[in-house]
């Protein structure tokens, strides 16, 4: 008799979370407001990328032309595949004391794989991830970026 | 000859051709593939009698039933595509005398027999003549057949059980 | 009143008149070909943009669009490049079943559109065990499945063909009980007989909760037979790349192709006539006001609507569940398809010998 009723249930049980699969696709079917495809070369205007798409690592700087990187190389240490490589230069600051500073981020896109272990790593954060995605150039040389802007220097009070 | 008669004898050629091919080919899967066309052949010659209800029977029976059955016993014991070795020559004498034999006896009962046209009306053979005929004690019934197969279905199926029982007590 | 029947009613009067019967026979023949061929040729098309709009959407996708005016021409421009790609045999196979699978698989596929019947008076072949036909012929469908599968010399299509093999076998039963209910209700096998049975209300209405299980297990183990997902372990991309046509390729892989479409087309007309009353018109008993108004829509459009009704829903299916591991597929219909569809039987008979259904 268990058993029987325990059978029972398993086809109730089986009717019914299929018939909830199929109200949930017949609500999709119906309501074409819903679709996420986006038509990407025709709406290049009005592109709607997701909050957490992921384009390239950039480094941004104000307007004083002053960025957040002290060239602890968490990045180069955090990065899995050598994509970020810091060239270190001496600065002399207001001072007269001899400070280690950055002089190239190099950034080696075509090698990127955007996991963002790099920001996550990063403690003043310095960079972070862009939304631009249309990357392809003729030589692959262009792709070799250098993320600090020329005569950038370091923002006041950044450790 | 006219059309009807195109039809049967087409029909009758496929039967025998196939039939031919299935026990001379050297391929183990298209021999069971041209038995399957000439059991269809032989499904086709009852279409062309107008014996429906045989047709589908047989097509149901042998093409569907036995011959995938054949083709999944082949698939689950011959390797892919592996030619069968030669036939030895006394095997290949005393198949043929076997079925010419057979044949032979066919040939000389529908020889023997004299054929005379029935003067009964025509009877179709619709589901509830044969619901009827199939449940009939009375002289040409199919009562005691039928149940003699059902019976024999059951032992079948019963077996099936029990063998399947049996390997998964041991297996535990 | 302008029907189908009145338009073959028509031709065949003016080919008697104009040819000595051999001839009439003849090209009536030709005309059914043709007719069945194209029938044929536009099912495909159909059902195909049909498929992928109606998984795109139910996906939150927007499918084919750009083919054609939303792009309804998509289908025509893959048969278009199916035709004339290359269809290639691969070295070890066994060439003569290999390239005879196909026409197998469309063969099967045409004979079962001989007891069809698409409108009123409108049939091509009116035999009186057509359901029992219908029956034996799907039954072969497996043989085609199983040449290819052997043939290819590949393990993908020779697993995907003995996967596709039990699963027709086994769902073949409970798909047969489930006809046969309604075979019970209506007394006959003839599918003419059974729409005639219909004429005062549907079976799946006129035959209470029993005909509404015997619709449902119907759907289902068709939809198995017809190698369809949530059933499609024959063809599982995920497992085997694509079954027992992995090897097939050009005009031999669109024959496949069409002959899966074409059978569910058939499956759901063979529904729509048991369950939904094929081409009769929504009748409710005694209600002759009501009868007649529906009398009025086409009985063609009636069948045609209920078989794509029924497409829509094994599509839905196909696009809302997953796949089934075979462990669950045998299961399924050993232990609760099967025993089920028995009682049901017994019940319908019940039933129908206390004229228990209205």
């Amino acid at each position: 008799m268990k058993f029987i009723v325990k059978y029972i249930k398993d086809i109730w049980g089986a009717i019914t979370s299929l018939l909830k699969g199929m109200r949930r696709t017949l609500y999709y079917f119906t309501h074409h407001k819903e679709i996420i495809t986006q038509q990407y070369p025709d709406n290049r205007d009005t592109l709607n990328l997701p909050e957490r798409f992921k384009g390239e690592v950039v480094m941004p700087h104000d307007e004083n032309n002053e960025h957040r990187c002290t060239g602890c190389q968490a990045c180069e240490l955090a990065c899995p595949n050598g994509t970020i490589k810091v060239i270190f230069k001496n600065e002399i600051n207001a001072e007269g004391k001899k400070k280690k500073a950055i002089d190239k981020l190099v950034y080696h896109l075509e090698l990127c794989t955007m996991c963002n272990l790099c920001i996550e790593a990063c403690p003043s954060d310095a960079i972070k991830m862009a939304q631009t995605f249309e990357h392809s150039v003729f030589d692959r040389n262009q792709l070799t970026k250098i993320l600090n802007n020329p005569g950038s220097k370091i923002m006041e009070g950044v450790e | 000859m006219n059309g009807s008669d195109i039809i049967f004898y087409l029909l009758a050629a496929m039967t025998l051709v196939c039939g031919l091919l299935a026990v001379t080919t050297r391929h183990i899967f298209r021999a069971a593939v041209f038995l399957l066309f000439s059991l269809i052949g032989v499904a086709g010659i009852y279409f062309w009698l107008q014996y429906e209800f045989i047709a589908a029977v047989q097509i149901v029976v042998y093409a569907g039933g036995i011959a995938v059955l054949i083709i999944f016993s082949i698939f689950l014991t011959q390797q892919a595509g592996d030619k069968l070795p030669k036939q030895r020559i006394d095997r290949k004498i005393f198949g043929a005398l076997a079925a010419f034999c057979g044949f032979a006896l066919v040939m000389i009962q529908v020889y023997g027999h004299t054929f005379f046209e029935t003067e009964e009306g025509e009877v179709t053979v619709s589901v509830f003549n044969i619901g009827k005929k199939m449940l009939s004690i009375t002289d040409g019934g199919y009562a005691l057949p039928f149940e003699i197969i059902s019976m024999l279905l059951l032992a079948a199926m019963i077996g099936c059980i029990v063998i399947a029982l049996r390997t998964k007590k041991e297996n535990s | 009143m302008w029907s189908l029947s009145h338009i073959t009613n028509e031709i065949h009067e003016w080919l008697s008149s104009t040819f000595n019967p051999t001839w009439t026979l003849i090209f009536e023949m030709v005309l059914a070909g043709v007719a069945v061929i194209g029938l044929f040729a536009v099912l495909g098309l159909v059902l195909v943009i049909m498929e992928r709009k109606v998984s795109a959407w139910m996906q939150i996708r927007l499918g084919p669009n750009r083919v054609g005016p939303k792009g309804i021409l998509q289908s025509t421009a893959d048969t278009i490049k199916l035709m004339v790609k290359e269809g290639m045999t691969p070295s070890g196979a066994d060439k003569f079943l290999f390239n005879l699978a196909p026409f197998i698989a469309m063969i099967v596929a045409m004979l079962l559109m001989a007891p069809l019947a698409f409108a009123k008076d409108f049939q091509l072949w009116d035999l009186n065990i057509g359901v029992l036909f219908v029956s034996a012929i799907s039954s072969l469908s497996v043989i085609s499945i199983l040449m290819a599968g052997w043939a290819s010399n590949n393990k993908y299509s020779l697993l995907g063909a003995m996967r596709s093999g039990a699963q027709i076998v086994s769902y073949e039963l409970s798909a047969g009980l489930s006809v046969l209910s309604i075979v019970v209700l209506a007394g006959s096998l003839s599918v003419s007989d059974i729409i005639n049975s219909q004429a005062d209300g549907w079976w799946i209405f006129k035959g209470h909760i029993p005909a509404i299980i015997a619709f449902i297990t119907f759907i289902i183990a068709v939809t198995a037979e017809t190698n369809r997902a949530p059933f499609d372990l024959a063809e599982a991309e995920s497992e085997l790349t694509a079954g027992f046509h992995t090897e097939y390729s050009g005009m031999k892989f669109a024959l496949f192709f069409l002959a899966e479409y074409v059978n569910v087309f058939i499956v759901c007309a063979i529904g729509a006539t048991l369950f939904l009353g094929g081409w009769m018109p929504l009748h409710i008993g005694s209600w002759d006001g009501f009868n007649h108004a529906m009398d009025y829509i086409p009985s063609s459009i009636w069948f045609f609507g209920k078989t794509f009704f029924l497409i829509f829903l094994i599509m839905w299916f196909r696009w809302t569940f997953p796949r089934l591991r075979i462990d669950q597929l045998l299961n399924l219909e050993w232990k609760y398809l099967l025993p089920i569809s028995m009682i049901n039987l017994l019940l319908i008979t019940a039933m129908a010998i206390l004229k228990w259904h209205f």
